[in-house]
């Protein structure tokens, strides 16, 4: 059954928000991992093929576009979603996010719903 | 508490610290880049988490704080001491607010007000507060859309609704609307619908829906769930999702402002749904759900058609992610793409297209259903969303302080249940005889010891803090209280990697807190008081913390004016504290001492710093409490240095006991010099003080019966069996009855009606059972002393 169930690794520094991402996901039939910066999420993504990503963009170490361009990279060469989840909502923000590679870019704090439908969209392929 | 707003608070505290300590650092050197970025980011970190909970004056505060500091990140604006005054305020205020929603899970009334002030003076160095903040604040702010008002809003009471709209008009706030409609099997599922309702923070409004007709007694089911529940509530989204995580089928989450309760109310027709909603509502309408996730997928195949267009190149593994997500919104819209193999101008192509067709159509596109959620839904393993077990990195885990109090105790009553087995032992030979028997339990307790010490160590291991943790209050304190007095300190630090066990470090606060306003208040001059006397402009104090085999040793040193030892002689003798003679022959370091006298204070004008009527007779006497010792040293004119000497652990004191009247008691054996026995003939008595006479020095003996008011007749031809302890460097003799063993006991302090003895410092519990009172040899002395 475990194996069914899809890989996300939520990276965010606040333990707080990591907690809630956590629950949200677990609960909408995720297994979750967690990374604390950037720099243990890529490290997370040598050795774990996950399905999703669900990333901060304010970070310590190594802040969450780094860390998606790190992703994308010949390094780990990941093609999985990825979310990124920002505090801020300025212009050029988003643009910053998809240029580096991710998937879609929302602001904090992200609907709980919501967060569930678009990781759940994303993922469809793997569960099914 | 939920555990997210225990997360919270907890991951709070160390954001706090860490910008307090920041900003304290900074102020010292302002263009360290790394150190703004370090400040920014721990506030930044907290106003994210902040934004779960439904606190928007924190929200709103942090916000503002944040900015000031991105600005002085980015170089806009140089950090003066004004600023960092106001951010340091602002930070106050939020501990003070973290510490009332720790007790009453929300901000305390006044946080608005309060916080206000802060917000308009936090942004003044950024031009001022705009009349209507900015309007990505105002946008991050205002939080989610405001829902259409359900029809289950009939449940409220309309004079209620009515109130409370015409309230959330005014403060533009909005309130959560939650229908809660248990399953009626779920009593069987160990669900308790109540217990959800009761934890729903800031609850305002709760109304119970009971079913349309109740069943008839014959046919009723006490066992199924038949009513639900309505409740309004300022609580955020976040927290209120999170809450019923557990049941999200089961309930229903509405945000209403002031103004759509006013509409509802009045009957109006809800709003329209908005442009973007009626575009997608072609696609998927009716159904709220498919309307969502048409819009999802829109966003995505948006975000798809951005990142296409913003590279020439998007290619590898970047293009095939790009491609995968096409492919997830044009399955989740029912329109399959097939995108294997993707190059960029199709894939543009396929996005366009898919984009178009979610455009608004003639009603026929026909509302394809959403591709069930993945798999069946894993059950749910409620212990998972707490388990932080998939965590990446870290390996240290935060444990509560009581927990490892509680580990403590128990490593104690374990040493007692293990000391119970030598009495056994001895019992084994001398009641029933059998020695072998009694190796035997030797043996076994020997091994038990060894475990039981290394578990101790253990523990007390986990207990050790660095000394830092005492010291880290000082940079704040030294810089609020040397500018008040007009004087310019610098605090060097060493050695706060020290550890010592938390009780001790703990208890070390306040004294130290003392000893170190005492410096800033009478040691150290102003400024213009240094240049005279050739110094440099900017005093010195020094901390300093090293570890000498059991005991930790702190010092507090400045390089002030010192204590002038004539002067305080002079004091001592005005005040009565000693005699003429004394005037004249007190060495200068005895002199000095005199400043630990109760009733001595040194400072001719009491200050409001450290004039509170703690004097330093009160930091002599809570160090010895803690079985340590403090000592002063003093150069006129070049500074005091205060030595406090500290046991490393407080949690395992070693006793000696000693019996007086049948009745054991325990006495440090940090105290106790050696153990005599002298005929009762060579007891000598001086001016109404007995006495006896070793290796030359007469030694005051003083009866431990007679000072603890305890009836006992020694056998007049017995010897007499003396301890002899050293108190400030005096050695003084006790009479006692009967010398034991020495033990290793967990002192216990005294409680209940017993805290008013203060001739015990603590309780222990032996390895037979009985209590072992612990002697404070201090006030026993002075016990004594009235007793003659």
């Amino acid at each position: 059954m475990t194996d069914k169930r899809p890989k996300v690794l939520v990276v965010d520094d606040a333990a707080t928000v990591r907690l809630y991402h956590r629950t949200l996901l677990d609960n909408a039939g995720f297994e979750v991992a967690e990374a604390a910066n950037g720099l243990e999420a890529v490290e997370a993504a040598l050795s774990t093929a996950f399905d999703l990503f669900v990333i901060d963009v304010n970070m310590p170490k190594m802040d969450g576009y780094a860390c998606v361009e790190t992703l994308r990279s010949e390094t780990v060469g990941t093609p999985a979603p990825v979310l990124m989840i920002s505090t801020e909502d300025r212009p050029g923000d988003a643009d910053r996010a998809y240029a580096a590679g991710a998937n879609l870019y929302l602001v904090k704090p992200v609907d709980a719903e919501r967060l569930a439908r678009v990781a759940r969209m994303l993922t469809a392929g793997i569960a099914a | 508490m939920n555990p997210l707003l225990a997360q919270f608070l907890a991951e709070a505290a160390d954001l706090l610290s860490q910008v307090d300590e920041g900003l304290l650092e900074l102020e010292r050197d302002p263009s360290d880049p790394e150190l703004v970025n370090e400040v920014f980011r721990a506030a930044h970190t907290f106003k994210g988490s902040s934004g779960l909970f439904d606190f928007p004056e924190l929200t709103r505060l942090t916000h503002a704080a944040e900015d000031l500091l991105d600005a002085v990140r980015s170089g806009k604006l140089s950090l003066d001491s004004g600023m960092t005054d106001d951010l340091l305020a602002a930070f106050d205020l939020i501990r003070g607010w973290l510490a009332h929603v720790t007790t009453h899970e929300r901000l305390p009334a006044t946080a608005g007000p309060a916080g206000q002030s802060l917000i308009v003076k936090l942004r003044g160095p950024l031009g001022g507060e705009q009349a209507t903040v900015n309007p990505d604040v105002a946008a991050a702010l205002a939080g989610p859309v405001i829902d259409r008002a359900p029809d289950w809003l009939a449940l409220f009471d309309p004079e209620w609704l009515e109130k409370t709209a015409t309230w959330l008009s005014s403060t533009s706030a909005t309130m959560r609307f939650v229908r809660f409609t248990p399953d009626q099997g779920c009593f069987f599922r160990a669900e308790d619908p109540l217990h959800l309702v009761s934890q729903v923070p800031a609850l305002a409004k709760l109304d119970l829906i009971q079913p349309f007709e109740w069943p008839p007694a014959e046919e009723y089911d006490e066992y199924a769930c038949l009513i639900g529940f309505a409740l309004a509530t300022r609580a955020a989204r976040g927290e209120l999702d999170y809450l019923f995580r557990y049941v999200p089928d089961q309930i229903e989450i509405v945000e209403l402002n002031g103004d759509a309760i006013h509409r509802y109310v009045a009957g109006e027709e809800p709003p329209q749904p908005r442009a973007d909603e009626a575009v997608v509502a072609a696609v998927a309408q009716s159904h709220t759900e498919n309307l969502e996730l048409a819009r999802d997928a829109h966003a995505i195949l948006a975000a798809a058609q951005r990142s296409l267009a913003l590279e020439g190149s998007v290619s590898g593994v970047r293009l095939s992610a790009v491609a995968r997500s096409v492919a997830a919104a044009a399955a989740a819209l029912g329109v399959p793409v097939d995108t294997a193999d993707p190059d960029v101008e199709t894939l543009k192509a396929q996005v366009a297209n898919l984009l178009t067709e979610v455009r608004p159509t003639p009603a026929d596109a026909p509302p394809t259903p959403p591709p069930p959620p993945p798999a069946e839904r894993a059950p749910v393993d409620r212990g998972r969303a707490d388990d932080p077990g998939g965590q990446v990195g870290t390996r240290i885990l935060k444990v509560d302080q009581e927990k490892v109090d509680h580990l403590m105790e128990l490593v104690g009553e374990l040493n007692v249940a293990k000391n119970g087995l030598t009495f056994l032992a001895d019992a084994a030979e001398e009641e029933f005889g059998s020695r072998v028997l009694s190796r035997r339990i030797k043996d076994q307790y020997s091994g038990l010891h060894r475990i039981a010490e290394e578990l101790q160590a253990a523990v007390m291991d986990v207990r050790m803090l660095p000394l830092s943790v005492a010291f880290s209050r000082f940079p704040r304190l030294i810089r609020d209280l040397s500018r008040r007095l007009g004087k310019t300190v610098e605090l060097v630090t060493e050695g706060e990697d020290t550890m010592a066990d938390k009780d001790v470090i703990e208890a070390l606060g306040d004294p130290l807190v003392h000893l170190v306003r005492n410096s800033l208040d009478h040691g150290i001059e102003t400024s213009a008081d240094r240049e005279v006397a050739g110094k440099p402009p900017a005093a010195r104090i020094t901390l300093t913390a090293v570890a000498d085999g059991d005991a930790v040793i702190v010092e507090i040193a400045d390089d002030g004016r010192g204590i002038d030892p004539a002067k305080v002689k002079h004091k001592a003798y005005e005040k009565g504290l000693i005699s003429e003679e004394e005037l004249e022959t007190l060495t200068d370091s005895d002199a000095v001492d005199l400043v630990f006298r109760p009733g001595f204070s040194t400072a001719d004008q009491v200050s409001d710093l450290s004039g509170r009527g703690v004097g330093m007779d009160a930091v002599r006497a809570s160090v010895e409490k803690l079985g340590g010792a403090v000592t002063m040293r003093s150069q006129l004119g070049r500074g005091t240095s205060t030595r406090l000497r500290l046991p490393l652990s407080m949690a395992v004191t070693q006793v000696m006991v000693v019996s007086v009247a049948g009745q054991r008691f325990g006495i440090p054996v940090d105290l106790v010099v050696e153990t005599v026995r002298v005929p009762s003939a060579e007891l000598g008595r001086v001016l109404h003080q007995d006495v006896v006479v070793l290796r030359g020095e007469v030694v005051p003996v003083i009866d431990l019966a007679r000072a603890l008011d305890m009836p006992w007749t020694p056998d007049p031809a017995a010897d007499r069996a003396i301890l002899i302890v050293s108190m400030h460097g005096q050695r003084v003799g006790l009479l006692v009855e009967q010398f034991h063993r020495e033990v290793d006991v967990i002192l216990k302090p005294m409680e209940g009606l017993l805290a008013y003895a203060d001739e015990f410092s603590g309780t222990a519990l032996l390895g037979d059972g009985l209590v072992l009172l612990v002697l404070n040899m201090k006030e026993v002395l002075s016990l004594a002393a009235r007793a003659q």
